[in-house]
């Protein structure tokens, strides 16, 4: 833990923690004696610029030797390899019922101890569960294994229940419909007003007011699915929005009929481009900036460029709310440029439009190595503090126990940074065999998201070499 | 196999820019081509071409070929002097390179 976690956005905890538990403090300087990430590659004199053009190199590297591979029957051969895995509808009838209503006691303990457990993060069930648990390591199953939240969603069950006391008290309980031509920008805005919540706001140190965000989240999310019906986890609840997308990564898929299967890891991305929505494609492209945003506000220069702005009377809050935004919006745009590229690499007639939402799968690897990235060894570091206060909520032990982990991880970190990277080569490259014909023009198709992707991984690469600091005025 | 390719929707999904004359059109699916090169791959890879439609994939085909084996003859070369400026990059920064 210490400076990863830290670097992951989940600083509060570990400020917080600092005075608290002397192990983290030892974890922390045993991270910061293998020196930056960059340091950490293979020896400890490898400077951190080499390591951003190496990403660079090794991403426009594998678009090179992607081009080798044309064999469009054999490509397919490896997207669409599935085993069917057996299900039963008996064992699902009960399991999931099971799993919402274990899942909804967690919650409820979560807003018990959040309330009234003891404010030392690292004993804190609620701060733990939350951060440590399900945003570094439940997300991280749903990219790794599969989507597993429809199941185990805790606002399912009470959103059934409040729905069928509504059913009996009214006869003429109807759904509500939210218009189509919002498509799923509510979840893109609900995103955004999440991070920007996370990164502006004590909830991550403090249980009190992490309770009151999930009370907060519980009471909209099952009034939304009440009322909207299961529209609000399709369209708006963004939780829900980035476990089903990261879903789309994973090995383990649901086949057209229903069925479970395995594939391997990216490949169910090549076989849907994105439903024609308002906002799929800019609620894809948010979920990766809200990766860098999260990362780019804890690094040394975030903090020289901000501490300049806020002395000239800016509030510091706008100053990351415009950001926010601003980034976003860069992100969009560069995007939307790429695609309209193609129109000219690829020499077709395909509206920008289209192809946006064609490639659009193929960032989400991306996306997802990043989070992996970020929280593994935040995940890792604090799971033995999780599993020892998860035993007794209301009676954590003293002095929990954090891992210290050896200082090759910072590599480790990197090649999953990459990974996504390469899968997401992969599937574009895919992607592009399915839309254009022949060989030649689907290859030039992906000169303009390479040139991007390569700028992008040296970006992200430089963002998580940085040193870690804290984001100021917040 | 099953096909689980993903599909596009020829009418809603392309664009002729105004005054543009189209090049070439599928006769099966209306889908526009800036060539007629790219049409009679997408006729042969799509659709169940008839034995002319045939004739012309495969002359579509053998043309990517010769292009192909240039770019890749391209790619390889590209390939290898990335990896060796790499590599004496590598060296050089480590202090290796004598
Ligand atoms: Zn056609």
């Amino acid at each position: 833990m210490g400076r990863d976690g830290q670097r992951a956005g989940w600083r509060p905890l570990a400020r917080a923690g600092a005075t608290a538990v002397v192990v983290l403090a030892l974890a922390g300087r045993a991270a910061a004696h293998s020196g930056s990430l960059g340091g950490s590659v293979a020896s400890a004199s490898v400077p951190t610029w080499l390591v951003i053009l190496t990403g660079g190199i090794v991403v426009g590297g594998s678009f090179l030797f992607t081009t080798l591979l044309t064999d469009h029957e054999a490509m397919r051969g490896v997207n669409w390899w599935r085993v069917a895995l057996p299900t039963s509808a008996q064992l699902r009838r009960v399991a999931v019922p099971a799993l919402r209503a274990v899942s909804f006691g967690v919650l409820l303990i979560v807003v018990a101890t959040g309330l009234a457990g003891p404010t030392t993060p690292t004993q804190n069930f609620a701060l733990l569960v939350v951060w440590v648990g399900w945003w570094a390591g439940y997300t991280t199953t749903t990219y790794l294994v599969g989507n597993t939240w429809p199941a185990v969603n805790p606002w399912r069950a009470p959103t059934r229940f409040v729905r069928r006391a509504r059913d009996r008290l009214f006869d003429d309980a109807s759904d509500g419909a939210l218009p189509d031509r919002w498509g799923v920008w509510p979840a893109v805005a609900g995103l955004l007003a999440l991070v920007f919540l996370e990164v502006v706001s004590p909830v991550g140190e403090n249980p009190r007011l992490l309770a009151v965000v999930v009370l907060g989240y519980s009471l909209a999310t099952v009034a939304g699915a009440v009322r909207y019906g299961d529209a609000w986890f399709d369209r708006v609840d963004p939780v829900s929005r980035v476990f089903a997308a990261y879903g789309r990564v994973a090995p383990l898929q649901r086949d057209f009929d229903g069925s479970l299967t395995l594939r391997l890891p990216g490949t169910a991305l090549t076989e849907d481009p994105l439903p024609d929505r308002p906002g799929e494609v800019a609620f894809v492209v948010a979920l990766l900036w809200v990766t860098t945003y999260d990362g780019l506000v804890a690094t040394p220069t975030w903090a020289a460029a901000v501490e300049p702005v806020v002395s000239l009377g800016v509030p510091a809050l706008l100053v990351y709310a415009v950001v926010l935004l601003a980034g976003f919006a860069a992100f969009l745009g560069v995007y939307r440029l790429a695609a309209r590229n193609v129109r000219d690499t690829a020499d077709t007639y395909v509206t920008a439009r289209a192809i946006e939402r064609w490639f659009a799968p193929a960032l989400l690897p991306i996306a997802a190595g990043y989070h992996l990235a970020h929280f593994l060894g935040y995940f890792l570091g604090l799971a033995p503090a999780l599993g020892a206060v998860a035993i007794s909520p209301f009676a954590p032990p003293a002095n929990p126990m954090a891992l210290v982990l050896p200082g090759w991880f910072g590599s480790v970190k990197l090649l999953c940074v990459l990974g996504g990277h390469v899968l997401a080569i992969w599937v574009a490259h895919s992607l592009s065999f399915e839309l254009f014909p022949g060989v030649l023009a689907a290859i030039r198709s992906q000169y303009p998201s390479v040139v991007v992707m390569v700028f992008y991984t040296m970006s992200s690469l430089w963002v998580i070499t940085q040193p870690y600091a804290p984001p100021p005025f917040v | 196999m099953t096909d689980h390719a993903p599909t596009l929707r020829p009418v809603r999904d392309t664009a002729v820019p105004d005054g543009e004359r189209v090049a070439a059109r599928c006769p099966y699916c209306e889908r526009p081509f800036r060539s007629d090169h790219g049409r009679d791959l997408h006729v042969g890879e799509r659709h169940d071409p008839t034995d002319a439609e045939r004739e012309r994939y495969e002359a579509a085909l053998e043309e990517e070929r010769d292009e192909l084996w240039l770019f890749h003859a391209k790619a390889v070369v590209a390939l290898g002097v990335i990896y060796a400026a790499t590599v004496i990059l590598y060296m050089a920064v480590l202090g290796t390179f004598f």
